[in-house]
């Protein structure tokens, strides 16, 4: 038995009603998928993007501030961790590196992040063009900023663009950092010693000794928001992150804020995703109803498949399969969709980020699909049995 | 032969007080003869055409064709019989307008074992033999005798012994009329049973047989030739 010529034959019938109920389909299943794909995305994204970050040290206040204005540039108004303490931790001997992260101002509307070389080298690998900062009033470029190598930037208060909120001096563009997939993409990085000479500051060097980057002399270190420590070992990760939980400094892990993030997110998303799937039961119910009509009008036509000598059998496979076929269509379609808003919304959330929004479908995506398919392979069996037990004189006449 | 015996058959819901929708206590139509069953609207033309078909099972009695008792076989026995043995014109030619002629013709293959190579072959045979040509353009756009003709060809493709038609000239001009008045009696020329409701006075004189109803009762069985 062979039911499809004769459900393409319907198909082919009320074309733009039935294109009609797939765009409906298709519509409710992208919302769906979308909405999975997106959020997972986001989670992988700004989880990849804290990679680097293995252990924050700041002064006590919000960790989440303190992850965000670190991780993901989004300078807040913190403490400072004073120069004495940042000299400690520099002389950890359980860490390869300790890297103050200064921030605050901002050049041609890009926020400037001052740190050391090491810690551009650890973050980016190196640079794509040009050289790594070699002087104070030497900056770096992240991968997404719209500036040129050579050109001299103005370094001003974050958010101020006046004459008077500008600091003395220029930056010259030495380079850009090969792409991070971080928020420091979009950032303009710079030694820190610019942002603590141009805010009247010791350099953390001798007098006279314009040196960058460690080893600093602790007496000249000024205080800086954040300090970014990567432990030479898990043990010492944690040994560091309780050594430094006291009065003075907070230390946390940028992965264990993100699981409380995401935890929280979690039962929103258990919510978005069932809210999606009945969605798309409810419009699934909707247009059966609407099928259901439609197969009434072939009645004939099925009262004559009949009269040729189809059983009731072959009769409910051409029904069931017409109304399957239309969930099908839209529901692969709709995957398809959701798939693509989902990119677009990376795109865009990649862009004025600059992390990496990677979108994947997984088996999360297919089982919804296939939890859809299978609804509407069962609901599909109402309209067939109603056919199916439709008397076929009744039919003929 | 289709024999009928003892036939009685009432519709469900009706009363049982009120007459049966047919009551024929013996019917035989014979091979190689075009009947043609004809009587006032409400007469039982149509339910004795489904009753002889095995659309409907009448409430009691016998339809035999050869040994076998059409009544008393199961709704997908009475498909299957149907599938082999019967062919069905209707009115309105009942075409999926969708598909070509040939596609039309060959229909039946979808839902039975018989192969599809052979059935294809046969289909474009008689849609040769009753001059529509076989293009991939919708049935639909085909004129209302061609359609009629596609509609006959689908009946034969399984080149049944039996042939049923319900009005098969009702929306067909005079012309058209008279060329399938004349592929009905050569079909049964050939051998067939070809049985007919019609009031169309082409068809009934065409026909070797004519049976009329009147309230689901025979009341005349005339040999017009």
């Amino acid at each position: 038995m062979n039911p499809f010529p004769v459900v393409l034959s319907l198909l082919n019938r009320n074309r733009v009603t039935l294109i009609f109920f797939v765009v409906l389909i298709t519509f409710a299943v992208g919302l769906g998928i979308a909405i999975t794909t997106q959020e997972r995305a986001v989670r992988q994204g700004s989880a990849r993007a804290a990679d680097k970050f293995d252990l924050v040290i700041g002064s006590p206040g919000s960790p989440f501030d303190l992850v965000l204005a670190s991780v993901y540039a989004r300078p807040a108004a913190m403490g400072l961790v004073d120069g004495a303490m940042l000299g400690q931790i520099m002389a950890e001997e359980s860490i390869d590196f300790a890297a103050p992260i200064a921030f605050g101002d901002s050049a041609s509307g890009y926020p400037i992040m001052g740190t050391t070389p090491q810690f551009v080298e650890h973050l980016s690998g190196g640079v794509a063009e040009g050289r790594l900062f070699a002087a104070a009033f030497e900056a770096v470029l992240g991968a997404n900023v719209r500036l040129d190598l050579g050109e001299r930037l103005h370094a001003a208060h974050d958010g101020f663009d006046s004459e008077e909120m500008l600091h003395e001096g220029t930056i010259e563009v030495v380079g850009r950092m090969a792409r991070t997939h971080s928020a420091w993409d979009n950032v303009v990085v710079v030694p820190v010693e610019q942002v603590w000479v141009s805010h009247g500051l010791p350099s953390g060097h001798a007098p006279g000794d314009e040196r960058i980057g460690p080893p600093f002399v602790t007496d000249q270190l000024p205080g800086v928001p954040a300090i970014v420590v990567k432990p030479s070992t898990v043990p010492a990760a944690y040994g560091l992150r309780n050594a430094y939980r006291t009065d003075s400094t907070q230390a946390i892990f940028p992965a264990e804020i993100l699981v409380q993030l995401y935890a929280l997110l979690g039962d929103a998303r258990a919510i978005m995703s069932f809210l999606a799937l009945a969605t798309q039961v409810l419009v699934v119910a909707a247009i059966l109803s609407g099928v259901m009509i439609i197969l009434q009008l072939y009645r004939t036509r099925f009262a004559v498949l009949r009269a040729l000598g189809a059983t009731a059998g072959y009769v409910f496979l051409v029904a069931w399969s017409y109304v399957a076929l239309l969930i099908l269509a839209g529901a692969v379609l709709g995957l398809g969709l959701g798939a693509g808003v989902s990119w677009a919304v990376s795109g865009y959330l990649e862009a004025q980020s600059g992390i990496a929004i990677p979108v994947t479908i997984s088996w999360q995506e297919v089982q919804l699909v296939l939890m859809l398919v299978g609804a509407g392979a069962a609901l599909a069996v109402l309209p067939a049995i109603a056919i199916y037990r439709q008397p076929v004189v009744e039919g003929l006449r | 032969m289709l024999q009928l015996n003892a036939v009685e058959h009432r519709f469900e819901g009706r009363s049982a007080k009120a007459p049966p929708a047919l009551n024929i206590p013996s019917l035989s139509l014979k091979a190689r003869q075009l009947t043609v069953i004809r009587g006032p609207s409400g007469s039982g033309k149509t339910t004795l055409l489904y009753v002889l078909s095995g659309l409907i099972r009448p409430t009691s009695g016998e339809v035999r064709w050869d040994n076998v008792d059409i009544a008393g076989l199961g709704e997908g026995a009475r498909d299957r019989w149907r599938r082999r043995s019967a062919g069905f014109v209707f009115q309105n030619f009942n075409l999926i307008d969708e598909m070509s002629p040939l596609g039309n013709v060959t229909l039946a293959a979808y839902f039975s074992a018989f192969s599809d190579r052979g059935v294809r072959a046969r289909g474009k045979s008689l849609l040769e033999q009753f001059g529509v040509a076989d293009e991939a353009r919708h049935v639909s756009s085909y004129s209302r005798g061609e359609q009629q003709r596609v509609a006959l060809a689908r009946a034969l493709v399984f080149d049944p012994p039996i042939l049923f038609a319900d009005e098969p000239t009702a929306s067909l001009d005079e012309a058209n009329s008279a060329e399938l008045c004349q592929s009905f009696k050569r079909l049964a020329g050939e051998g067939r049973t070809v049985v007919a409701v019609s009031h169309d006075p082409l068809l009934i004189d065409a026909a070797d047989r004519v049976v009329t109803l009147d309230h689901g009762r025979l009341v005349e069985r005339e040999l017009v030739a």
